[in-house]
């Protein structure tokens, strides 16, 4: 069996809540040694939220949310009022390639591992900081919450239905798009490395890195002076593009009922005939409010309504097959259920990773996004318990003794 | 200094956003990037703009632009059997193939893997399709909108609560391309490193379907541990969490932590109302927020949003400005950073682009040449490096190969 692609790469991974457990977690699918340095006094928030195993909360390892975004991950936890805690720490970054934080600018050198010591510990070290809003400028001290940065990088004011203000992506986008980017720089940074032998300090600034992702808002102003509008679902080049009512859900959830969408994108007139033949009304195609994309985009209000009491009699799954079978882009509007019980392609492609954890039993996890044909990557093993592979890790790796390790702990350094 | 990635060549045959964004992640840090185009009408995203003085020409394309500068241009029809004996001989020379070609259309011209392989053993092949290479779904067709929707994204976005009548809501833009381009960025980097090692390549599949389904923060979870659904309709657990509007525009509030609100508090002049019991956590500021967003819109609206920014930062309340366009280009940090580049092209003329994503200590990003005309380096390539003659170039060009 060969190797994984990053089998040997050691990640000292100081990271909290999600933008930095993301970015290590692509390097850990890759099969890099991925060690989280954790505290108990101050836990990474993700261990203390939900969602619970059936609701019950409780302890530091039984998050969905924390066992999502550190699979494959191992635990280290230190008590940094104790100087030793400091200590071990740097031998671990001694014998590692890769250091990975994302708290504010500045805080990693406060803590006593700023870039400058752990070049001095290890020379060719690679280090990265996702911060809120990098390393330099005059807001390079501003905190930075999730939620705060979908707003910041300007896609809130482009997202929104028509007529209404600014909205939000739903989740903190920002997050996961920074950890994502910061993985691949890394691997860009230990490319370089392997060719010349030279590590190098990464400054990531989560707002930049979301910019990125908005050229089309953004060329829009450099080009033509103008704020583009907000047009909800729609697409300026795209008619019928939008979601589209169905039956609600057969089933109640806790007392609730949870309606079902489906969404349709026709590219062209082509996708349109073919789409209007599939509802039962050839003769729409050539009705002059829809035959050309410039008609159906005047028409588009009566064009949705036609569409929405067609889809509103049926499921949502129903529909969406029936256009793909002619040739129509569509899909689910996917819910968190319909994704982990309903979808066949995701269950057949093997996505879901199930790895037996000691507190919450086997539970339904996302795996990895790609497959690579020689090499293998994979989730290894589900999130580490918190203070997990300390042991392991000072004895099997930084050559404590048993002894030492006992008196570390006895000291308090080890959590 | 050479970017970090200066030594790399990269053939890409991409359309739209998913995999030429993962070269253009890499062409910033120096690969030689050769991207491929259908021979006349190019990639679609030269269709898409937005367009200088909104005229649309398919060498002024925003869209276009934007994602590959820093890329040379070919043009190449992978339908004739000339056309893919072509890319073989690029394919020879490159270290990474990466493309978005859909699985039927690879099955329909022939285009694979083990066919690459034979000319390069080493050749990392990256494909960024909708769904993957495999599975019940490989051959559905997808725009942006259906997969934002089928990862899972759309279903926790839209008009809440207070508006369950309108739909689930998708981001601006073409989030799932750039989604798709990035996650298939880190894994071809994954396997070019393996292919460093052992001195062979391997077919890379990078999935758009499973990179957003990897991205639901807590909201996936919620079904396999507590079986419940989350939709766009549910009740924030914390509040503030909002955008509310200021004089001179929109900011968004945002206090996670008790010292946050408090500091939003003092900054507020520390009102009466604010010492109410129904507002004294932020469980319970989420179950009242009725009442507390009445208070809280009264005061907002009367602050400039630059203004209140700095006022809460100060005490590091992490608030931000609902940015406008015009907000980002004028914002005195991103200038004090150097985000934003120019960009002179020869037919769309010089603007003003989005710049590096990230700033590396020791090698550059930078803007070495504006996006290729369609074919611009057809001679250059197919000429002085594959050693074609004249009389073969125009033969391909009258045959619609090139």
């Amino acid at each position: 069996m060969p190797k994984l692609p990053l089998d040997g790469i050691r990640v000292a991974d100081f990271t909290w809540v999600w933008a930095g457990p993301y970015c290590t977690l692509q390097l850990a699918h890759m099969g890099a040694d991925v060690v989280r340095i954790e505290t108990r006094t101050r836990p990474c928030i993700t261990r203390v939220i939900p969602p619970w195993p059936e609701g019950k909360p409780g302890g530091l390892n039984r998050s969905g949310y924390f066992n999502q975004y550190n699979q494959g991950k191992r635990s280290l936890s230190l008590n940094f009022k104790d100087p030793a805690a400091h200590e071990v720490a740097l031998k671990l970054v001694a014998k590692s390639d890769v250091v990975v934080n994302n708290f504010a600018h500045g805080v990693m050198d406060k803590m006593g591992f700023g870039y400058e010591v752990l070049k001095k510990v290890k020379p060719d070290i690679i280090m990265i900081t996702l911060s809120g809003y990098g390393d330099t400028g005059p807001y390079r001290d501003y905190i930075a919450y999730g939620p705060a940065q979908v707003p910041l990088s300007g896609l809130s004011a482009l997202t929104g239905y028509k007529g209404w203000p600014p909205m939000h992506s739903g989740f903190s986008y920002a997050d996961p798009n920074a950890g994502v980017h910061g993985a691949f720089a890394l691997l860009a940074a230990l490319f370089h490395r392997k060719k010349t032998g030279e590590g190098q300090y990464i400054d990531m600034s989560q707002w930049e890195c979301a910019m990125g992702l908005l050229p089309e808002g953004i060329l829009e102003y450099t080009f033509n002076g103008r704020e583009p509008e907000r047009i909800g679902n729609a697409d300026p080049m795209m008619a019928p593009h939008g979601v589209f009512k169905c039956l609600d859900r057969p089933e109640k959830i806790m007392g609730l009922t949870v309606d079902q969408f489906v969404a349709i994108a026709c590219n062209d007139d082509l996708d349109w005939s073919r789409l209007a033949r599939a509802m039962g009304r050839a003769e729409l195609v050539s009705d002059p409010k829809f035959a050309t994309l410039q008609a159906r985009k005047a028409n588009e209000d009566e064009l949705e309504a036609l569409i929405n009491a067609w889809t509103g009699t049926q499921r949502a799954a129903d529909v969406a097959d029936a256009l793909q079978h002619a040739g129509v882009p569509a899909a689910v509007v996917a819910d968190n259920k319909y994704l982990a019980d309903e979808d066949p392609h995701l269950r057949e492609r093997g996505y879901w990773v199930y790895k037996e954890h000691p507190e919450v039993g086997t539970r339904q996890h996302a795996g990895v996004p790609w497959k690579m044909s020689r090499t293998p990557t994979e989730v290894r093993a589900a999130a580490p318990l918190i203070g997990q592979h300390t042991d392991e890790v000072l004895i099997g790796l930084l050559g404590y003794t048993v002894e030492q390790v006992a008196a570390l702990r006895a000291q308090g350094a080890l959590e | 200094m050479a970017g970090a990635l200066s030594t790399l060549k990269i053939i890409e045959v991409g359309e739209m956003v998913s995999a030429p964004y993962a070269a253009k992640l890499m062409a910033d840090l120096g690969a030689e990037v050769i991207k491929v185009e259908r021979p006349v009408v190019g990639d679609r995203a030269r269709t898409r703009g937005p367009f200088p003085g909104d005229v649309p020409h398919p060498e002024k394309s925003g869209l276009f632009l934007y994602l590959n500068a820093n890329k040379l241009g070919v043009t190449l029809d992978l339908a004739q059997p000339a056309g893919m004996e072509l890319l073989e001989k690029l394919a020879a020379d490159a270290d990474v193939l990466i493309h978005n070609v859909a699985a039927a259309d690879m099955d329909r011209i022939g285009f694979t893997f083990a066919r690459m392989r034979k000319v390069n053993p080493r050749l990392v092949m990256t494909a960024i399709t909708p769904y993957g290479l495999t599975g019940p779904r490989r051959d559905w067709r997808a725009e942006d909108l259906t997969l934002w929707c089928a990862g899972g994204i759309c279903a926790i976005n839209g008009g809440g609560m207070d508006h369950p009548e309108m739909p689930p809501l998708k981001t601006f833009g073409n989030q799932s391309g750039f989604q798709g381009g990035v996650h298939g960025a880190v894994a071809t980097m994954g396997a070019v490193m393996a292919a460093m090692r052992d001195g062979e390549g391997q077919e890379v599949d990078v999935s758009i379907l499973e990179s957003l389904a990897s991205q639901l923060e807590l909201f996936f979870e919620y079904w396999p541990y507590m079986g419940l659904i989350a939709t766009r309709l549910g009740r924030k657990p914390i509040q503030p969490l909002e955008a509310m509007q200021c004089k001179d525009g929109w900011i968004y509030l945002c206090c996670v932590e008790e010292h946050q609100w408090r500091g939003f508090v003092e900054v507020m002049g520390n009102p009466e109302w604010a010492d109410e019991e129904i507002f004294n956590d932020r469980l319970k500021r989420a179950d009242n927020w009725e009442a507390l967003k009445i208070f809280l819109e009264e005061w907002v609206s009367q602050q400039t949003v630059l203004d209140l920014y700095r006022k809460v930062q100060a005490k590091r309340v992490p608030f931000a400005p609902v940015s406008t366009m015009g907000d980002l280009l004028n914002s005195e940090h991103l200038q004090a950073r150097g985000f934003f580049v120019e960009i002179a092209h020869p037919v769309a003329g010089t603007f003003k682009y989005p710049g590096a994503p990230l700033k590396f200590g020791a090698t550059p990003w930078e803007i070495r040449r504006p996006a290729p005309v369609l074919g611009q380096h057809n001679d250059e390539i197919y000429g002085q490096r594959l050693g074609l003659g004249a009389a073969r170039l125009a033969e391909f060009k009258r045959t619609g190969v090139i």
